[in-house]
Formats: structure tokens, sequence, C-alpha cells
């Protein structure tokens, strides 16, 4: 770590703005191929708004599905940039340079993606505006009190913290980027540096902004992860109304949030040629994050599930049954190897941690963490209280196109990005030598 | 006057700095420029900031905001849901701390915008080229203190200096 940071800055710039230059075979190939994902994910969007609702697998009981289970789950990843890059910023810990762009950036991304799927479940997108706690006089009718709308304040709060919280340490690179470069480039530089000039008054307010901002993004970020929680808790469905939901969902969200860190550094490391700067030291200290919520999330869902099967309440059993021996059995099973065996054994045993494992391990939490959202949303409908209103769920191809089409836009969007901006902060990097 | 030295490292401008600084010469007149952050000993070059005081400032405001939009939009038209009384602070109360952080967030932006004088238009430009690993340190003098700052500066060991004038 030390004898990297003593990079000099000319090899710093040359290293970590060499992947703004140009596009290779291999970045044209992989816009093409997520682009013509996102592509197919829109036209199953534009076919569900032209044909309706009915094209989707949701019926009655199952009202919430893919959607809301996408919509949670890339609410959660959010939680890798901010809240991570936010806690290590605080706690001044310095390996966490290399890593924090990479972070931030995940957040505002996966809170785009995340907060499109109530409008894509709304089925007629044109009145999404029905939402917006206007006034009644229109005579909409809107619940004011619904945990819905609190849902609304919290990621239009936390979008728009978590863009600033990615802005301002970008500024000093974007002024120096505007030195140099040409063209677009440079007026779009030019235009999003500000006039930035490197005085010392601006790197006063900059770092006083950044220390503000760091605490109240971490509120803002834990609020966010159990408003969505509440969503579910607050009603009186079999498993949903549990005091501990909040905590369960935050934990899961950082959970989540670092697995998606370490794949897209692993990603970025190889792609970019970044083996310098995010080196093992990093992936080791996010693979030890990665361990410790992976216990954590284990002791939420046991003692989740604990307490419904002690509980023996006819309703939720019939919850539980279905998820740990019924139509949902192998998903549960297979969500508890992805976000516990696999990481418990790679990560755990020292001897076999290692940039691989981690990325291995991380590539489950995800679809561990998928099918957790899942599993929380879809047995809990299909079996409400009234067994006469027991139903079954399955998705349609248009559910699957998008859902899939959401991995390949944050794929899109960490593509354009990384042409953009350097994913490593430059100044950050070597202000941090420099101590 | 504007006198405007180059150094090579930080412990020389920090040197130049403490010279300064012992000559009388005003933190409003001292402007430190450099491509990354320098550290600085406290009271050296303190900028005044009334930022955390704008984040709670901003906090306060736009809670108070948002309990008026939220109990004008639930009184305007009084529908009871779920039994809850008109306005309830259990229902309501998420609305009114994510508008409390957003509103700080804002404040915070807007004051980070002011206080480096990204908002404004600066009243002397900054030295045209930040030449990375050096540090420029300008100070603003009048002519017959021009010859105590030149001094500072080169005792630390300025690599360059350039005098301008004030435009």
């Amino acid at each position: 770590m030390a004898a990297a940071l003593e990079i000099p800055h000319d090899r710093l710039r040359q290293d970590l703005w060499r992947p703004l230059r140009g596009a290779g075979a291999w970045y044209i190939v992989a816009v093409v191929l997520v682009g013509l994902l996102v592509g197919w994910g829109l036209f199953a969007w534009g076919y569900q708004i032209r044909t309706g609702i009915g094209v989707v697998g949701k019926r009655r009981p199952v009202m919430w599905s893919f959607y809301i289970t996408n919509f949670v789950f890339w609410i959660g990843i959010s939680h890798a940039g901010t809240l991570i890059s936010a806690i290590l910023r605080l706690t001044h810990a310095r390996w966490r340079t290399p890593v924090t762009r990479a972070a931030e950036a995940i957040t505002v991304f996966a809170l785009m993606i995340g907060a499109m799927f109530p409008l894509i479940h709304l089925g007629r997108v044109e009145v999404f505006y029905w939402l917006v706690p206007l006034p009644n006089e229109r005579g909409l009718w809107p619940n004011f009190r619904s945990p819905l709308v609190w849902d609304m304040t919290a990621i239009f709060t936390y979008l728009t913290g978590s863009v600033i919280y990615l802005y301002l340490p970008l500024i000093p690179d974007l002024a120096q980027l505007r030195n140099h470069a040409a063209g677009w480039r440079r007026r779009l530089y030019k235009l999003l540096s500000l006039g930035w000039t490197g005085s010392d008054r601006e790197w006063q307010a900059l770092e006083r902004a950044m220390k503000l901002m760091a605490g109240m993004i971490l509120a803002v970020a834990v609020s966010v992860h159990t408003v969505v929680a509440w969503d579910f808790a607050m009603a009186l469905a079999p498993t949903w109304h549990s005091t501990i939901f909040g905590p369960y969902f935050v934990a899961g969200a950082i959970f989540s949030g670092i697995a998606a860190l370490l794949l897209v550094m692993a990603i970025a490391r190889r792609a970019l040629r970044l083996q310098a700067y995010l080196q093992p030291l990093h992936f080791d200290n996010l693979a030890k994050l990665l361990l410790l919520m992976s216990l954590l999330w284990v002791y939420f869902t046991v003692s989740e599930n604990l307490t419904v099967w002690y509980g023996n309440e006819p309703a939720e059993m019939a919850v539980l049954g279905e998820r740990l021996r019924g139509r949902y059995a192998p998903l549960f099973w297979v969500m508890v190897v992805c976000n516990f065996a696999i990481p418990f054994v790679l990560l755990g045993i020292r001897r076999l941690r290692s940039i691989g494992t981690a990325t291995l391990s991380a590539a489950a939490v995800l679809i561990g963490m998928w099918l957790e959202r899942f599993l929380i949303i879809v047995p809990t409908l299909a079996r409400p209280r009234l067994p006469a209103a027991w139903g079954t769920y399955s998705p349609s191809w248009v559910e699957i196109s998008i859902t899939v089409a959401t991995f390949a836009t944050m794929a899109f969007l960490y593509l354009i990005f990384c042409k953009l901006f350097p994913i490593v902060a430059v100044w950050e990097y070597k202000h941090a030598s420099d101590r | 006057m504007l006198l405007t030295g180059e150094f090579a490292d930080r412990e020389a401008t920090v040197t130049a700095l403490r010279a300064l600084r012992a000559k009388g010469f005003d933190p409003e007149a001292i402007d430190l420029y450099s491509p990354e952050p320098v550290e600085l000993e406290p009271g050296l070059l303190d900028r005044p900031s009334r930022m955390s005081l704008a984040a709670v400032a901003g906090g306060v405001t736009a809670c108070l905001l948002a309990v008026a939009f939220v109990y004008y939009t639930q009184t305007s038209y009084p529908l009871v849901t779920g039994g809850m009384p008109i306005f309830s602070l259990w229902a309501t109360g998420v609305i009114f701390y994510e508008m409390t952080m957003l509103g700080a967030i804002a404040a915070t932006f807007l004051l980070f915008l002011w206080e480096s004088g990204l908002l404004g238009r600066r009243a002397f430009p900054a030295p045209e080229a930040l030449d990375p690993g050096r540090i420029y340190l300008r100070v603003r003098c009048e002519p017959h203190q021009l010859v105590t700052a030149g001094e500072c500066l080169f005792e630390a060991g300025v690599v360059r200096v350039k005098k301008d004038k004030l435009p």
C-alpha cells in the first residue's frame, strides 16, 4: 500500500486518466451488448404500457412481485456507496481513497434504477404524478399518510444528497481535466468544475462540506432503507408486521451494497488496468466487511424466522412453511447458500480469501440478496390470512426482461461514467499519499 | 500589488505562511493554490465558516415548510384513512425528517458554493496553470509592504516569485 501511494503525480494522472481516452474494442462490445439488453428492456416496458399491466405475471393476491423486488434490491444496492464511503470518510480510513468514488457512483445509478420501479409497477405510467402529495382539490384522494409517500420523499432526499456527495469531490478532478482536455470534453469539464482554481478557500469549503455531507448522508441512507422496510412492516400481513424489519433491511442493504462494490471494483481493476490502485488490501478489507455483514444477516434472518416459528400463528406459519419446505424452498436454500455458506467458507478461511474468492462471494451475495427480497415479498402475498384467497405467482417475459435490463442499465451507466470521469479520485489519492 | 510565490513543497509554504502572519499579514490578504489540499495548523490560514449553522438553518426551514405543506394538504380535504387523525405526527414524521435533511443538504451545498467563491465573481484571478506538485502562495499588499512580503517568501525557499498589479 505504502509503495503504491508513492506513485508520482504524473504517473497517477497517466494511469487514472487513461481510461478516459479513446474506446477499445472490448469497450465498444460491452456498450453494444448492454445497450441491446437495455433496449430490450425498454421494448418490454413499452409493450407493457401499450398492452396493459395484464401482460405481467402479477395477479391477485400477488400484486407486488418482480418490480417491487427489484425496487427494494436496487435501493439496497444504493447503500454501497454513500453509506460505505461516508463511514470510511468519517473514520478517516486511509485505504478508502481508491474505493469511494466507485462506491458513490453505484449509489447514484442504483437509486436512479430503483426509483424507476414504482413507475413501472404503476402500469399506467402517465399518471405517475398522482403519487405527488398535491392538495386534494383535484379530487384524487391520495393517501398522504401512506408509507409510499414516505418512500417518495426519502428516495428524493437520498438521490439529491448522493448526487451532491458524488459531485463535490469530483470538482477538483474535473478542474484538472478541464486544464488538459480539448473540444467537447473541455467544455463539459469547464461547465462542471464551476471555475475551480484550487485555492485554500475552495479546499477548506470542500472539506467542511464533505464532513457535513458524510454525516447527513449516513442518517438519510439509514432512513431510506428503514422506510422501504416500513412499506412492508406497516401492513398487517403475515411475517411483514415485524419491529426488526427496519434494521433487517438496512443490514441487508449494506450487505448487498458491499457486494456490489466488490464486484464493480474487481471488474474495473481488470478492465481499466488499475491493479496498482485497487490492491489486494482493498479487497481484503471489503471482504472482511462482507463476511461481517453475512454473519449479521444470518442473525437477523434467524431472529425473524425463529419468532415466527415460536409464535406458531397459523397465517405466519403458512408463509414460513412455503419458504422453508414449500414452493419457494429451493429459492430459500439457494439464498442461504449464497448469503451465508459461500462467503463464510471463502472469506472466513483466511487461506482461501483472495480477490477471486471475494469477487465470487460478492456475486453470490448479490444473487442471494435478490432472492431474499423476492422471498420477503412474494410468499407473504401468495399466502394471505384468508386461505380462500391463496394464489401463486410466475413472472412473465416482460418482468424478466425488465429485470435483466436493470442490471444492463447499471453496467451501461457505469461504462459511460468510466469514460467521462476518473473512477479513482486523483487528488484524494495524492493527498492520502502526502499524509 | 499581488505577489505570487511558487513553492516546491508543503514545508516551505508553511514556513512562508508563518512568516507572513508574524509580519502582520491578514489571512484575508493571503491565498494558497494547490492541486491537492495543503494541511495547515489551526490558526494559520483559517477561513471563517457558517456552513454548520447554515445546515441547521436549512434543515429547520425545510422542516417548517414541510409541516406547513403537509398540514395544508391534509386539512384542505380532510379524508380519514385507517382511523388516523387528519393531521398525525406518526403518519407524517418521516416526511418531516426527510425534508429536514433535504433542507440541510441543500443549504450545505449552497454554502459550499458561496464560501469557496465558486458562486460569485472572483476579485483576483487565480494563477494560470497549477503545476502538479507545486504550491502557489499569493499575497495582496500595499507597495510599502512588498519588500517585507518578498523577504518572507525568499527566506522560506520560494522557487519563483511573480509580481503583478492589482486588477
